[in-house]
């Protein structure tokens, strides 16, 4: 009944709230800096691109230019072609920088802008005393995130894959879109979960911030290598990563990606299929947002 | 029929005590709620507003569970006491989200808080952003959020703050308009003056506890034991001593004063005073000008109440 009055309201409440979330969001400081730290590998990359230049040969097959390395290179280089050597570069930076780095602490910024930012203001209070329900306040804040959050990173994303694979022209660019779909794909799934634990914590802490860098650090980096990883987003989100460059051919190992789990001398492969990996993240996102929704409700002022 | 009852109310947080067994009922029609910073009256409007639980006790707003019952939000206004502006918006905007959160189009919405904030003297400013307004604009606005939709109960919390006196006027008209309409207003103020103008219907609270709820010259009445001052002003002067002295035989009589031309008389028992003063003016064939008692008024009240010994 509530889903569905919920859904009949969606019109006139949900426009409104997304909209200022996602201005309040752009407009704060702090994502700017975010931004402009997430632009420096770009630029540095366009920096290597103009000195590598002179390192490539070029061969035409069916009007298409293949860029590879010529003797200027590294020897274990010369002669291969230049796409199949970057990709590796694009999928480093976008899963240690990217993903692991600038991902957690934009949800971490954004749920506090979001969530703590009214607490401090009071508008919460305010809200509360209209129509509006818990869920509802809770919904349209963690869509206008996961947008925001989503749509900075996968712009970001597309400039690093454009930037990283220029010396491998046009035809390496295209040749590797699969790689950039997949940091897409990671990006979304991403933003779906983070943004929903984030909030949760904003919503019960009144320091979501602090709390939400021990999570990162004693959850997510420390856990998500060991026995238990499997309650970590981490752990699903390496999942997808292998399987995903595993499908594609890729010469990759589960211990590159932290996926094994000792029992006694031995170690064990833990890798979760892709769309269980997936379906997971989604529940994730949807207990956080109803556990969201129920502070909210509790909450006394 | 009472709107909002209060049985028994007591709200803790931790060890320390908000409100403290408050049980009152309040009527459609304005009412005051008096009281010195940290008494507790935003702790009593933020349950009747269901923004809080009572630890202990019983709350009915229009006979729902304010803390449970989302549906009648659409009924109450608020004004806190505090800012609490999105101040990236402009005042237009600010009105027209809250309204768009009690499902209207943004059309209408827009329509609604255009038409609310021109009332209110706003239609120049209503565009510019917040943060560029002055304390009264900002204190309109939160008016302006909060009466749009024709709400049925007003809880506002100091609502005069910041406000000029042409403003301020504008906004007790508003109130005894929205009274007349038969809407539950309940004020929170420090200036005694302001509540005095606007209603008599008050109740006092102190360290979190009701000392009194009503009528003010009711409760004034009740209050006999507290010692009282009536001035009087005989029509001949050379009458005043005469009529000290008199005045000083009777036992409920504590003190006598002359001051200029009245005689100021300190009494236990006013409710005494006024029955026996004029039979004893009548056989003393002394004539009197005017009888006036400053303490029934709502400064001299909440005087006593709050910061009286009896109270201590």
């Amino acid at each position: 009944m509530e889903i569905k009055d919920i859904l009949n309201r969606s019109t006139n409440l949900g426009r409104p709230i997304i909209k200022d979330a996602i201005l309040r969001l752009l407009m704060n400081k702090l994502t700017w800096i975010l931004i402009l730290i997430l632009l420096l590998p770009p630029i540095l990359g366009l920096w290597a691109y103009t000195n590598e230049q002179d390192e490539r040969q070029v061969q035409e097959l069916n009007g298409d230019k293949i860029y590879y390395y010529d003797t200027n290179a590294e020897s274990d280089l010369i002669g291969s072609p230049i796409h199949e050597n970057v990709r590796e570069t694009f999928i480093e930076i976008s899963n240690v920088f990217l993903i692991k780095f600038i991902g957690v602490l934009m949800a971490i910024m954004f749920a506090s802008e979001l969530i703590n930012e009214e607490f401090n203001k009071k508008t919460i209070q305010i809200l509360r005393t209209t129509p509006i329900r818990p869920l509802e306040i809770i919904l349209y804040r963690y869509i206008a995130g996961v947008v925001c959050m989503f749509s900075i990173l996968a712009v970001t994303s597309l400039i690093y894959y454009v930037v990283t694979m220029m010396n491998a022209g046009l035809y390496g660019i295209k040749e590797e879109w699969d790689v950039l779909f997949l940091v897409i794909k990671l990006l979304l799934l991403e933003s779906i979960a983070y943004i929903g634990i984030f909030i949760l914590i904003s919503v019960h802490f009144d320091r979501p911030f602090f709390l939400g860098i021990i999570y990162w650090m004693l959850w997510e980096m420390i856990v998500s290598g060991g026995n238990y990883q499997q309650i970590t987003v981490s752990h699903y989100l390496n999942s997808i990563l292998f399987k995903g460059l595993e499908n594609m051919n890729w010469d990759v190992i589960t211990e590159d990606f932290g996926l094994i789990k000792s029992a006694g001398n031995e170690t064990i492969d833990l890798v979760t299929e892709p769309f269980t990996a997936a379906m997971i993240i989604a529940i994730l996102a949807l207990v956080t947002i109803g556990i969201s929704a129920r502070g909210i409700e509790r909450r006394q002022f | 029929m009472s709107e909002v009852i209060l049985e028994n109310v007591t709200k803790n947080y931790g060890k320390v005590q908000g409100i403290s067994d408050i049980s009152v009922e309040i009527k459609p029609g304005l009412t005051g709620i008096l009281g010195p910073n940290g008494a507790g009256k935003s702790t009593m409007m933020k349950i009747i507003l269901g923004l809080s639980r009572p630890s202990i006790g019983r709350v009915s707003v229009m006979g729902n569970n304010p803390f449970t019952s989302w549906e009648q939000r659409c009924k109450i206004g608020f004004v806190p006491e505090y800012d609490c502006f999105y101040e990236h918006m402009s005042g237009l905007d600010y009105v027209s989200y809250f309204l768009q959160m009690h499902n209207n189009s943004l059309e209408k919405s827009n329509e609604m808080a255009k038409k609310s904030l021109s009332e209110l003297g706003l239609e120049e400013a209503m565009d510019r952003k917040i943060r560029t307004y002055s304390r009264g604009m900002r204190q309109k606005t939160k008016i302006a959020r909060a009466s749009v939709f024709n709400p049925d109960i007003y809880v506002l919390d100091e609502p005069f703050q910041g406000a000029d006196p042409t403003t301020r006027h504008l906004l007790m008209m508003k109130m005894k308009e929205w009274a007349s309409e038969g809407k539950t207003i309940m004020i929170s103020s420090h200036i005694l003056h302001d509540i005095e103008n606007l209603t008599d219907q008050i109740i006092l609270i102190n360290n979190g506890r009701m000392l009194a709820s009503g009528n003010r010259h009711e409760i004034r009445n009740l209050m006999n034991n507290i010692p009282r001052q009536v001035h009087v002003t005989p029509i001949d002067n050379k009458n005043l001593r005469k009529l000290a002295k008199r005045m000083m035989d009777e036992s409920w009589v504590r003190a006598t004063r002359i001051d200029n031309d009245e005689l100021i008389i300190e009494t236990d028992s006013s409710e005494t005073f006024y029955l026996e003063l004029p039979r004893i003016v009548k056989k003393e064939k002394i004539k009197i000008k005017n009888i006036n008692s400053k303490d029934d008024s709502l400064d001299s009240l909440y005087t006593k109440l709050v910061g009286g010994a009896q109270w201590k």
